[in-house]
């Protein structure tokens, strides 16, 4: 049954949030402002590559109206950060690598100051030849990023013998596949607010999916106890992956307690576009054979990701793709090798989907070309070889097993879309230059951050003076639902009406350490959290309401407004303001624990997938090469739905992200330089390329006994959809893509009427 | 790449507008995006900065009635003219019939493209309350959503065309 407002009943709600969104209400962080506040500008580098000789700020310190111009010498602390390993530096002291590296931050009475400022600051560079691609930063002789070389981070995985096992293969095929340096494109651009607090601390008002571990971050390059910081972070317009690492924040720091003044930052477009991260542009070549059968004997996988200068998430989004690029299939030897290269392009980084996007896509185009070498149809082609309810993950590790991957694909077999695949397509109302065609993709993504990286998770239910019950959570609401689904899961938990209980989120003064809301984890966390924290919680209220009222705990229960008597709960007894004045203790449940992980010595291996089946109908112009799609299923099996117009916008607005990924959106660097700076020339889909036919099938049954519950379903809707639409331009023109985005100029075709004119001519 | 035009040299006039139906008397650089003006100089917020060149309808406002790009907007250029924000389409006691339906719809997520959307809806139904697909996607076009993928827009846009026609 179709995901959608009516089939949800009283479970679809206004989100909480919502009000203040539709009547521009909301002051986003980037919207504040503080009286006495100085505007913060950073100084990027031009080059991708040059050595630094001399930095000479005495003109722009002496500039009326300038507070500050600071290089490296005045960070007190490390000069440098990173979530995973510490290396991109904060101002940049003897080398910059690329053109987002900063080299000085200025704080003026303006804006224009500061931009006058900047222009004034001398850098002396001594240029530098450039590794632009990562292919070649491998060679010998490439010019060096670092002392440890060009490589950030190599890694394999190895079952049988592939090489030998080709010989016995009846068909192989062998593809590289190419994917996008894609840009996160979120509306709001970085920026915040940093407040030097009278008793000594700093307020930072600045988006980032986690704020604890910017909190971490600021303190080892402020020099400053993390008590000492205050990471406010939310509501934030947009991230995808983007803002989870540090941006502007220690710029804005820096200025602030050099000051003694708030500071403001506020990203344009174009600083936005090259100083911040993009998806992991990736070549992918596989060889991978079969038997007469059709059953996959070998699968060998290599692949090389342009990881730009520094680490960031590198290492991580690259073990991610070498468990995807395996994926939801039983092979009988695989052979999967990858390097993660540094070059002088831009950052890259998180980005929703987590290498698993590039993974997918050239894998299910592996299938869809076996399939056809076979006869086979591509569907049963991918059931013969599909995992089966209790085989282990792709690294052959233990899983929490569902019957997800079965269960997708039969609801994909059921759909229209996938029945009438064959009788569907070009009729004779369709000019003969459209042709149709249809393809569908099948998706295995991995949830949490995987065994091996520290994966905390928690929270604390407290009831607070003025009869609120206090819900807190270290998470970020960056528009995906989180606040809307944690009051769901409250009203539903509890019996609670919305006004009883208060959602606190995105202040590390008051939260607990719930981990980063990332890695499709954070309503699946709420969730355990929630299960955790219910039966003490309401232990806890009910012990302290029976000691009020003078009965037995036993025949109380929490209800709306208060608590209610168990034979007829619609008498309210006591309501939680009376039971707060009442209590003479705090009334306070907090639960810590991890995200589960395997049991395994495999870094990055999962333990909790979501499945998913994607089907799509495609046009394409054979005259423009253009490619509409007209038409998309999405079945997703992802547990219980937590919050229907949640799940409903995350699968919509992930697969929004991958048709720009498919058919439009290219960073395009030459030379380490960017050439799209602005959103005239990096083309996300707008609501013309958006109106086609859209349905969400949600699966929601787990296997009895799953302790799991609801799995995320923030990434998956990004990634089927490009193998989908490769598969269905195929079945439409018979030509087959390797490369994202589509290029239209491979599709066109000179009309059989203009051909014969030309040869008769 | 410069950011912003400076304004140093170029002296400031006055601007005498009405913003959300209140007089508005400024002295701006005549060359002032509208954009800055509405966000710095008179705090309405609302109004959201992101491309500043006319690409993705963060910033759209009413001028006289019609949507445009604050960020492409010259204070001179507003001069005796209504400007209309997103914080003057609701009733003070009632949200608007656009607004309304984006609850209803779920037509957002993290909201930074909404007020421009709903003031490019509330432009588009001045015109006509019976607009055809190919009218909302082309008065929509210019506003980009990077969360929604657009289906929770559409359905907003349905959602209030419907009840204008039941006679909200
Ligand atoms: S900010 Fe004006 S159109 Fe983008
Ligand atoms: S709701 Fe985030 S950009 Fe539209």
């Amino acid at each position: 049954m179709g995901l959608n407002r009516s089939a949800s009943g009283e479970r679809w709600r206004v989100r909480p949030d919502g009000p203040a969104k539709v009547t521009g209400a909301l002051a986003y962080l980037t919207d504040m402002k503080a009286s006495g506040m100085l505007h913060g500008r950073v100084l990027r580098s031009p080059h991708p590559f040059a050595r630094i000789i001399d930095i000479d700020t005495t003109k722009a310190a002496a500039l009326p109206g300038v507070h500050a111009v600071l290089t490296y010498k005045d960070v007190p602390g490390l000069n440098a950060y990173g979530i995973a390993v510490q290396d991109q530096p904060v101002l940049c002291e003897d080398y910059v690598r690329y053109v987002g590296d900063a080299v000085a931050t200025v704080a003026a009475d303006t804006p224009e100051l500061a931009e006058r400022a900047l222009s004034l600051i001398e850098v002396e560079y001594e240029v530098l030849p450039i590794v632009d691609d990562p292919e070649t930063a491998l060679e010998e002789g490439a010019p060096q990023l670092h002392p440890h070389g060009n490589v950030l981070h190599r890694a394999g995985y190895k079952a049988g013998e592939a090489d030998s096992a080709f010989a016995t293969c009846a068909h192989i095929i062998e593809e590289t596949y190419t994917t996008p340096r894609q840009m996160h494109t979120y509306m709001e651009t970085e920026g915040g607010l940093f407040v030097p607090e009278k008793d000594g601390r700093l307020t930072v008002y600045a988006p980032t999916q986690h704020g604890l571990m910017d909190r971490l971050q600021l303190s080892r390059i402020l020099a400053k106890p993390q008590q000492e910081i205050r990471v406010v972070s939310s509501p934030i317009g947009g991230s995808f992956g983007g803002k989870d690492e540090l941006n502007i924040q220690p710029y804005g720091a820096l200025l602030a307690l050099y000051t003694k003044r708030p500071v403001r930052i506020h990203n344009s477009r174009w600083e936005s576009v090259r100083a911040g991260l993009k998806r992991h542009p990736m070549r992918i070549a596989m060889k991978t054979g079969v038997s007469e059968e059709g059953r996959l004997l070998a699968h060998q996988v290599r692949i090389v990701a342009d990881t730009g200068p520094y680490a960031t998430l590198g290492a991580e989004v690259l073990n991610f793709a070498v468990e995807h690029v395996i994926g939801p299939y039983r092979y009988a030897n695989l052979d999967v090798d990858s390097v993660s290269v540094h070059t002088n392009n831009g950052m890259s980084g998180e980005f929703r989907g987590f290498g698993g996007n590039q993974a997918i896509f050239a894998l299910e185009g592996q299938m869809d070309r076996l399939a056809e070498r076979l006869g086979m149809d591509p569907w049963q082609f991918r059931r013969l070889n599909m995992r089966q309810q209790h085989d282990p993950g792709p690294f052959g590790h233990p899983i929490a097993q569902t019957n997800g991957a079965e269960q997708v694909w039969a609801a994909l077999e059921e759909s229209s879309l996938c029945a009438e695949r064959d009788t569907s397509g070009d009729t004779a109302t369709t000019p003969p230059w459209i042709k149709t065609g249809t393809g569908a993709a099948f998706v295995m993504h991995g949830a949490g951050l995987g065994f091996g990286i520290p994966d905390p998770a928690g929270g604390r239910l407290q009831l607070a003076a003025d009869g609120k019950i206090e819900v807190l959570f270290g998470y970020e609401e960056f528009g995906q639902g989180l606040i809307a689904t944690l009051e769901l899961m409250m009203i539903e938990e509890f019996g609670l009406s919305a006004d009883d209980f208060r959602i606190m989120i995105g202040d590390t003064d008051i939260v607990p350490d719930s981990g980063s809301s990332t890695a499709s984890r954070a309503t699946s966390m709420m969730w355990k959290s929630l299960q955790r924290m219910r039966d003490p919680f309401r232990q806890h209220i009910l012990a302290t309401a029976a000691k009020r009222l003078e009965c037995e705990a036993k025949q109380l229960i929490m209800g709306s407004g208060g608590i209610r008597s168990k034979q007829q709960p619609d008498k309210l007894l006591l309501s939680y303001l009376e039971l707060a004045a009442f209590s003479d203790e705090p009334v306070v449940v907090e639960t810590n624990f991890i995200f589960p992980a395997p049991d395994t010595k495999r870094v990055g291996a999962h333990l909790l997938y979501t499945y998913a089946a994607v089907a799509v109908q495609v046009e394409v112009n054979t005259l423009t090469g253009r490619v509409r799609v007209i038409d998309q299923f999405h079945a997703v099996a992802a547990g219980p739905v937590m919050n229907p117009q949640g799940y409903l916008g995350q699968i919509e607005g992930g697969s929004s992200m991958a048709l720009g990924y498919t058919l439009t959106e290219k960073a395009v660097m030459e030379q380490g330089q960017y050439m799209t700076k602005n959103l005239d020339t990096y083309l996300i889909p707008t609501i013309a390329e958006s109106t086609g036919r859209f349905e969400v099938v949600p699966i929601e049954d787990l296997p009895e006994g799953d302790e799991h519950g609801p799995r995320g379903v923030g990434e998956i809707g990004s990634v089927g959809l490009a193998p989908a639409i490769a598969e269905a331009v195929y079945q439409a023109v018979g030509k087959r893509i390797t490369k994202l985005p589509i290029d239209p100029k491979e599709l066109q075709e000179i009309p059989s009427f203009m051909g014969k004119a030309v040869r008769n001519g | 790449m410069s950011e912003r035009t400076p304004a140093e040299g170029i002296r400031a006039v006055g601007l005498s507008c009405t913003v959300n139906g209140v007089p508005a008397e400024l002295d701006v650089a005549p060359n002032k995006r509208l954009l800055h003006i509405l966000r710095d100089d008179l705090d309405l917020t609302g109004t959201k900065r992101s491309c500043e060149i006319g690409r993705c309808g963060a910033c759209m406002v009413l001028v006289d009635g019609k949507p445009v790009n604050s960020c492409l907007t010259m204070a001179y250029q507003c001069d005796g003219r209504s400007v209309t924000t997103i914080e003057g389409i609701a009733d003070a006691d009632r949200l608007d019939p656009i607004q309304q339906a984006f609850l209803e719809e779920g037509g957002y997520q993290c909201g930074y493209c909404t007020p421009g959307m709903v003031i490019s809806v509330k432009g588009l139904l001045s015109v006509t309350l019976d607009p055809t697909d190919e009218e909302i996607e082309e008065a929509l076009s210019g506003n980009l959503c990077r969360c929604t993928g657009y289906g929770g827009i559409l359905r907003s846009v349905k959602n209030v065309i419907a009840k204008y026609k039941e006679g909200y």
